[in-house]
This record gives structure tokens, sequence and C-alpha cells, in this order.
């Protein structure tokens, strides 16, 4: 992970005095479990028995093309949306029946940014901190330190109307993380912001779950976010679950060995490739426009491949070892649905 | 868990009611689109107009209402009893024709807001963040009908005691004495406004709620306003020559009315049924 720029977080997000104690699971343990959760609409299933264990302090990475059933999903185990059929257990709540209770403890940033555009910056953050429950001073401050830790501390006093999409992300933010939730739903948390804000965003999850516990579960298009993040990953498909797992076990159970890039500064000929695929330990060899990939089954069979390409005055240019990982695994599964 | 399953009953919590209803107003004031319609136009029914007409009544030579009288309602023919033509023709425009006007300007600002709650918090791409809050269906809708509702009533009344000023303005030298307020007008003004007002938003917000935009929810709920509206105007101003009595009763008849809407919306309103909606 990236250190996040100086100029836009100088400080770790400001911790706030809720008024609920957290009272959630302890790290390690289910932050979040559903069972068969479905739900259906006039238009077809969203939701189609989903099964979920998320375990507090983790980032899941909840992923799918548009329309997969992935806001339904986030509805459904905020308390939004009841479910047709299946439970969750969020926080140790059943959201249906303790909607309100567990929503005071969750944070959920939507797709869109959902800011009245007829208020300012501040007057969004605090009049959802009054909705909760949340005001004085400390809330004042928060609001501030918020707004200031993203940026937006110059436009705070400005209404809403007038701002892009990435400062209003960035608003949308702040207002999530307001009352210091223990369990975060983020959707497309870093649509819309600059490369910067974009690193702030990543370096505050990463904060958020690996040093103050917090969960969170995280919606993107943006893959490699994802697979910085993610302890775990789910890929829906038509409200249906095509994976779900650590991303590097996922990978692993898919493409045992290690990846191995040769740069060649040219297509490797057939002759090369197997040459390559002959060698012991070589599962694969295939071409690609700079040289080869190959997997081998450790890491310390890339010195023996390098040498049998370079014993036939081949010029190699470059190696480099790569560890597949979410992106990969993403890719996979929809590639083996199509 | 089920979506059939019932949550249990919580606490009814008036703060909460109190945030959401300060967010909307806040914002709704800051609307020249919603505000200056709002304030133009209870302005000129209200105040304008009917101080117009007293002004022209006063002003114009009085044309004969003897002819007219005599199909007036025996209590309006009666308070017009020993009155010189100027005298009947104020008391007849400024006491009576122009009560309906204080029954639609309420109805009107209410079914408007009430129009703007859900719809427009949809249009405003708002509902959802709205919807993932700690507040309980039960005070969300309460919050949404107070904000139709308070506006409305704090126009009317207003609007009232201008008309009043201006009524008393215009006929004072004509009159000689205070037009009004009478304890009709009173009573149509402090209960009959307000649950007219209620009646209107009890439809409106209900339709707010299933309709995708502001727009929908004024075409469909007008449809059922409007004959509401028709009714009001043929007959505001017989209920206030039929006396207090009646203009309480009748009141009491609308809140019953009102009340049942807004309950049974209440009732009806889910946090599911409207995020199935988004």
């Amino acid at each position: 992970m990236p250190s996040p720029p100086s100029h836009v977080a100088p400080h770790p997000a400001p911790r706030p005095t809720p008024h609920p104690a957290p009272t959630g699971p302890a790290a390690g343990e289910p932050a979040i479990s559903c069972r068969g959760l479905t739900r259906h609409f006039p238009g077809g299933t969203a939701v189609d028995h989903v099964d979920l264990d998320v375990a507090a302090g983790s980032v899941l990475a909840l992923l799918g093309h548009n329309g997969a059933g992935k806001t339904t999903t986030i509805r459904l185990l905020d308390g939004v949306l009841a479910p047709h059929d299946g439970s969750a257990t969020v926080l140790g709540l059943d959201p249906v029946r303790d909607g309100t209770a567990l929503r005071r403890r969750t944070g959920v940033l939507t797709e869109n940014a959902g800011l009245d555009d007829r208020l300012t910056a501040r007057e969004n953050l605090l009049a959802t901190a009054a909705i909760r429950g949340l005001r004085g001073p400390s809330v004042q401050r928060r609001a501030t330190d918020l707004l200031d830790r993203f940026g937006m501390g110059a436009h705070a006093d400005q209404l809403c109307r007038g701002f892009s999409t990435g400062q209003r992300r960035r608003v949308a933010i702040a207002r999530s993380l307001l009352h210091d939730p223990e369990l975060l739903f983020l959707d497309e948390p870093t649509s819309g912001l600059d490369p910067a804000a974009t690193l702030d965003v990543l370096a505050l999850i990463a904060e958020l779950a690996r040093e103050r516990g917090r969960t969170v579960v995280l919606c993107t298009h943006h893959l490699e976010e994802a697979g910085e993040l993610a302890d775990t990953m789910v890929v829906l498909e038509q409200g249906r679950v095509l994976v779900a797992g650590r991303p590097a076990e996922l990978a692993a159970a898919r493409w045992p060995g290690v990846g191995v890039t040769v740069d060649l500064g040219r297509p490797a000929t057939a002759t090369e490739l197997e040459l390559v695929a002959h060698l012991p330990r070589v599962t694969w060899a295939t071409a690609t426009p700079e040289g080869l990939e190959a997997s081998v089954a450790g890491r310390d069979d890339v010195p023996a491949l390098v040498a049998a390409l370079a014993a036939g005055d081949r010029s190699v240019f470059g190696v480099a070892t790569r560890t597949r990982g979410l992106v990969d695994v993403y890719f996979d599964v929809h590639e083996g649905r199509s | 868990m089920t979506a059939v399953a019932a949550p249990p009953t919580r606490p009814f919590r008036w703060s909460v009611v109190a945030a959401v209803l300060a967010k909307d107003l806040r914002a709704t004031r800051r609307s020249k689109a919603v505000v200056v319609p709002m304030l133009v136009v209870p302005a000129v029914l209200l105040v304008g107009l009917p101080a117009g007409l007293g002004r022209f009544a006063r002003a114009s030579t009085p044309p004969d209402l003897s002819g007219i009288a005599a199909h007036l309602p025996a209590g309006i023919a009666d308070r017009l009893a020993g009155l010189d033509a100027r005298q009947q023709l104020l008391v007849l425009v400024l006491g009576y024709l122009v009560a309906p006007l204080f029954l639609i300007v309420p109805m009107m600002v209410s079914a408007a807001l009430a129009a703007d709650t859900f719809a427009g918090e949809k249009e405003r791409r708002t509902l959802e963040s709205l919807l993932h809050l700690p507040v309980e269906e039960r005070e969300l809708y309460v919050a949404k009908v107070l904000f139709a509702f308070l506006p409305a009533v704090g126009l009317s009344w207003t609007g009232f005691a201008l008309f009043v000023v201006a009524a008393d303005w215009v006929a004072w030298p004509v009159m000689g004495r205070l037009l009004l307020p009478t304890a009709e007008w009173t009573a149509l003004i402090v209960v009959v406004a307000p649950a007219v007002a209620a009646l209107g938003l009890g439809i409106m917000v209900r339709v707010s709620a299933r309709a995708a935009t502001t727009q929908e929810a004024n075409q469909l709920g007008g449809a059922v306003i409007m004959p509401i509206i028709l009714a009001t105007v043929g007959q505001a101003s017989g209920v206030l020559v039929l006396g207090v009595g009646w203009v309480l009763g009748v009141g009491a008849v609308v809140w019953l009315l009102a009340l049942w809407l807004v309950r049974g919306g209440m009732r009806r309103f889910t946090r599911d049924a409207v995020a199935a909606r988004l």
C-alpha cells in the first residue's frame, strides 16, 4: 500500500466520541454472517441464496458486473431491504428486527454520494449527525477534521450544488465516517476521485481495518484497489456467489506454482517455448509480445529456466515472478462463465 | 428471517423527527423554486386579492344587491340586513366569498410539499442515504408529514393575520368597526384549515412514497386532490354562514378523515417498500 500524499492526509482519521460503545464481535469473529440470503423483485431475483462470512476487522471485496446484486446485498445486510428467504446476522444483530440499532453502528457510502445539494458540506454532515443523535462541539470538531482530512475544509461552508463528482464523493466519505462506525459499506469509494485522493481513501480503508479493527465491505470496479485491500473476496453474478474466499488461496488453487514473465525483447519462438515447457517443474509456457510467460513449481526453479534460455545466446532483458491474486481470480471466474 | 417478520415496537423519538424535519426545512428554505411560489401565491390569494376586492367594493359605485340578497342563504341575508349597499358589498366579499381561498391555500401548499417528500428525495438521489440512517419508519413518516403540514399551516395562519389587517384597513372607513376576525372565521382558520392541510398531505405523502418523481406524484395526487379542492370551494362560504358549531363540526370530520389517511399511510409505509423502488 503506497503512503498517501502528505498534503492530503497529514494525520490519521479523527477519532470521534460516538454515543454507543462498540459491542460488536472481536477481530476474527464474524461481523457478517448470512445464509441463503435471497431477494426477489418484479424484474427477477437480485440476490439468490447468498452465503457470506466476513471476519471482524477484515476487508471484504464484493465484486461483480453491474446488476450482479452488490447494492441489493448491502441493502439487505444493513436492514434497508428485507430478504424473502435466508437469514443474516450483522454485528450480532438481525438486520430486519434490529435494523435501527444496526444502522447506528454501520456507515454506508452509497453509489451516489447522496448529498443534499441545497445544504453545505458541513450542513450535510451535521444534519446526518443530528439524525444519529450526535450533537455538540465535539461533533462539529469531528466534522471539520474529517472535511479537512479529505481536502474539503476550504469548501466546508459552500453548497454542495457546485461540487464536482470527486468533491461530492469526499464529503460523502467524511459523512459515512462521522460516527466512527464499526462496519463500513463502501460502494465505489474512489469513483471520481483524483489519484491523490484515491490513495488517501485506500490508505484510510487499510488503516480502519488493520489498525482500528473496523470491518469494511468494499464494492468496486477497480480490481487493483480491491486486490490491495481485500482479505476476502466474493464475486457475484446475477445474484449468485460465483466464488468466495481469500484471493491468494483461490489463486493458488487455480494456478499452482509461480508465474514467471521473461522479457526477450520479442515474442518467444515455438522452439523456445518447447525448450521451456520440457524443463522439469515447468507446468506450461506461452508466448507474450515481449517474450514468454511460464509457470514453475516454485521460486527456486526460476534460475534454471533463465539459464536454459540464456544458454542459446539469447538476450534475456528481464525476469519477473508474478503472484496471481484477486484480479486474476475475478477474470478467470468470469471467463469460465462466458 | 422473512420479509413479513414484524420488528418489535420501539419508543418513538421526537428528537429524530426534529432532526429530519430541521434538515428538510433548512434545505427547502434555500430552494427558490419552492419558496417563491409558496410565498407569492398565498400573498396574492390571501392578501392581495381580498384587499383589492375590498378596495374595489369600497371605491366603486355599489351595485344593487337587493336582487342577489333574495337568493342568498338566510344567514347571510340576515347579516346584510340594515347595512347600506357599500357595507353589504364589503361584508359579502370579505366576510364570505374569499373564505374558500383560506382552505385552498393550505391544501395546495401541503400537497406541493408532500409531493416532494419521498419522490423529491428520490429525484435528488438522497433517499438511499436517508434509509441507511438509524431512523424508525414511523419517525421518518411523521417527519415528512410535519414537513408538509407545518409550513402550510404557518402560511395559512400568517396569511389570515395579514388578511384581517388588510380587510379591516379597507373596510374601516365604510363599516366604522372591525369586520374581522369573527368567531366563524377564527374556527375556520384554526380548526378547518389545518385539517384540510392534513387531508391534502395525507393523500400526497402516500403517493410520493410510491412515485418516482415529484412531477409524477403531483400528477397522481392531483387527480385526487382536485375534486376535494373543488368541493372545498363550493362549501366553505356556506359553512361560515351556518355558524361556529358547524365550522367546528366540519373541522372535526375533516380532521378524522385526515388522521385516518395519515395513520393508514404510516402503517403501510415500510423502508423495504420504498427501497425496492429505488
